[in-house]
């Protein structure tokens, strides 16, 4: 899998791409901005991990006019910015996802999995995370390499936990996905369904916010 | 005693400079008008003892004294008004007159002068004469052709009637236009201190916080230093606070690229190589101070950004409701570690408070986060939010061990740990947590959870 590293800091730069070789990803590393944007035009890359400030052109920049030039490669910002103002922005920019500085290795690489996973699903009709996988076409769902029997509904709730995956999704959205938005369906009844997903799976697969919702890890145990 | 107010003290030195120049200027004005009226009377007064004097030559003399001891008696006045118009009003004076030969006996005379003695005035003279019970001015004139005294009289009280006639119609209006006068002033000072006013407006409705300069539609040339002064100020502090502000952007990137780098390298060494035992626990211990030293980095900056974020922007309306799903969304990593369960009690879908987002979204996560570090292994975190008598009430209580009464207080001294020395401490996130409450007059209460240990902590403020 070829991914194009932009980054200025000679030393993060070099980490992440000795890091990222090690695990097996080819990578082309741009320091410039106006390099990276050409990079990223001319060459077909699977994924691109894009710095913000960077001398040339601002990483911002680069990501807006990539997204113009329709370069649809999935981007994944790293930023040392401060979060607040720049997470809505960089994603409203067309980035995929978000990283903020210092993070770990595990998190980058369990980022870097989960969008390649989410492209490579989206080819296919597919949701996966980590070790489980579903198949939208076919209905067939595989955890840990076996095949799981679910029925309509817990299918239903399991897409829509996998659609955000490692995000908290809402209760009152997960209720309007399963029963449409005017259901007077109590709330023991979506519990009552987590449960039995869970048992096919495991307890951990699904983590609850009592009181708020429910979420799928992006690599869930 | 309260100052003056500015209008207040103009209306006062208006009102005592016209007072002081109008006054006497009134007076003297009067007084002149008194001294022009009596002369214009004695004018006539002399106007009507010259005509006698020519119908009295006309006569001839002579003719006169052969009536004599008919001794002519004129009915008096009212046959023959004077008159003097006054402002449309008409004036009858009451006047007389008399003719005298030389040997002083009246050959003419007016009924209402007969008591009248003769008193051998000179030529041309004007005197006061009482007869019974009025005062006349009497004037004198003497034929020296023919050696006679003719007197022409005037009542006083007639002169009396016109001057009081004439205060009537010009001192009554003026007097009366003094409190309009007034009013008028005080309309014309409310006017002119219009602008000061409106800079007063201008400066009550600036948002706390409020960066933009002042602006005065024209403003007068008094105000503008004023206005000048202030908008540099304005302009200054505002150019320090951008400073600070870059200042801490730039060392948040200096800080955290390099501890990016480190960590990236620190956990590809741990993964790649395959070390012993002892290698891998120093490795471990390393990339656990450098999560916490990543962690109080942030923790650091989140501080600062409070400390120039304070007066960095107006308030806005923030909802809670809302920024709690964000700072929830933003701790699904740590959720999703699945060692610590969370459960929101309560969450209003809006709760409004006046504030700023970025500060109350940092209070929120460093509540939560503190909770999520000390509560052990299968732990529990829960939060609740909720209006309660008009007031916002955030609370969030862990089952961790809480921190005992007697060393609250000091929790939120920076850097101050809790109980559990081996974990993060309190105090950094506290103190966060401090600030924030402070920038929108929050109360922080720690207390302890309902039915066990742990830390239950309750932030007050006032909702929108």
């Amino acid at each position: 899998m070829h991914i194009i590293l932009v980054e200025d800091d000679a030393q993060l730069g070099d980490a992440i791409r000795r890091a990222l070789e090690r695990l097996a990803y080819t990578i082309s590393w741009y320091r410039d901005g106006n390099e990276a944007l050409s990079a990223l035009r001319d060459h077909d890359a699977d994924l691109v991990l894009l710095d913000l400030g960077l001398p040339g052109r601002d990483g911002m920049d680069v990501l807006s006019e990539a997204r113009r030039l329709r370069v649809t490669t999935p981007v994944i910002v790293m930023s040392a910015r401060d979060a607040l103002d720049s997470r809505i922005q960089v994603l409203d920019a067309g980035a995929d996802d978000y990283l903020i500085k210092p993070f770990h290795l595990d998190e980058l690489a369990a980022r870097i999995r989960s969008l390649a996973r989410r492209v490579r699903g989206a080819a296919v009709n597919k949701l996966e995370a980590g070790a489980l996988s579903l198949d939208l076409g076919t209905f067939d769902v595989v955890w840990h390499g076996q095949k799981v029997e679910l029925t309509r509904r817990e299918f239903a709730l399991l897409q829509a936990l996998m659609e955000r995956a490692g995000r908290i999704v809402r209760r009152e959205s997960l209720e309007t996905s399963l029963y449409g938005p005017d259901s007077a369906m109590s709330t023991s009844a979506l519990e009552v369904l987590v449960h039995s997903l869970r048992r096919k799976l495991s307890h951990e697969a699904i983590q609850t916010v009592r009181g708020f919702g429910y979420m799928i890890p992006r690599e869930p145990l | 005693m309260t100052p003056l107010s500015l209008r207040s003290r103009l209306l006062i030195l208006i009102v005592i400079v016209l007072a002081a120049v109008l006054l006497p200027l009134g007076v003297l004005s009067a007084k002149r008008t008194l001294e022009e009226v009596d002369e214009l009377s004695d004018g006539r007064l002399a106007q009507a003892a010259r005509t006698l004097e020519v119908l009295v030559g006309r006569i001839g003399v002579d003719q006169l004294r052969s009536q004599r001891d008919a001794r002519l008696l004129v009915p008096s006045v009212s046959n023959h008004p004077q008159e003097l118009t006054v402002q449309g009003r008409t004036f009858e004076s009451e006047v007389g007159f008399q003719v005298f030969d030389h040997d002083g006996h009246l050959l003419l005379g007016t009924e209402n002068l007969a008591g009248l003695p003769n008193t051998h005035a000179a030529d041309g003279a004007f005197e006061d004469v009482e007869t019974g019970h009025h005062e006349w001015r009497v004037f004198t004139l003497i034929m020296e052709s023919e050696n006679i005294t003719i007197r022409a009289g005037e009542r006083y009280d007639s002169r009396h009637e016109i001057t009081r006639a004439l205060w009537i119609e010009h001192g009554l209006p003026t007097l009366l236009g003094l409190p309009l006068l007034a009013i008028l002033v005080g309309w014309a000072i409310r006017r002119g201190l219009g602008p000061l006013e409106a800079l007063a407006g201008a400066l009550a409705r600036r948002e706390p916080g409020s960066r933009e300069p002042i602006h005065l539609s024209d403003a007068p040339t008094e105000l503008q230093p004023v206005l000048t002064a202030l908008n540099d100020q304005i302009s200054r502090l505002e150019s320090a606070l951008d400073r600070e502000r870059r200042f801490s952007a730039d060392v948040a990137h200096e800080l955290r690229t390099p501890l990016a780098s480190t960590m990236i390298n620190l956990e590809d060494a741990m993964a790649s190589a395959q070390p012993d035992e002892a290698t891998r626990a120093a490795l471990e211990a390393a990339r656990a101070c450098l999560v916490s030293l990543a962690r109080r980095t942030e923790q650091l900056l989140a501080l600062a950004r409070l400390e120039v974020g304070a007066a960095s922007g107006p308030r806005s309306r923030v909802d809670l409701g809302e920024l709690a799903l964000e700072v929830i969304d933003e701790l699904a990593p740590l959720v999703g570690k699945g060692s610590v369960e969370m459960s929101v009690r309560e969450l209003p879908e809006h709760l409004f408070v006046e504030g700023y987002g970025v500060a109350l979204g940092a209070l929120l996560r460093n509540l939560l986060e503190n909770a999520f570090r000390h509560v052990p292994q299968g732990g529990h975190v829960e939060l609740a939010i909720g209006s309660v008598d008009g007031m916002a009430r955030i609370e969030v209580v862990d089952d961790g061990p809480g921190i005992p009464p007697d060393r609250r207080a000091a929790m939120f001294t920076r850097f101050q740990r809790g109980v559990d020395t081996h974990g993060e401490g309190y105090g950094l996130g506290l103190s966060i947590v401090q600030r924030a409450a402070e920038l929108h007059g929050a109360s922080i209460e720690l207390l302890d959870r309902h039915g066990g240990s742990g830390l239950r902590v309750v932030v007050t403020l006032p909702a929108a």
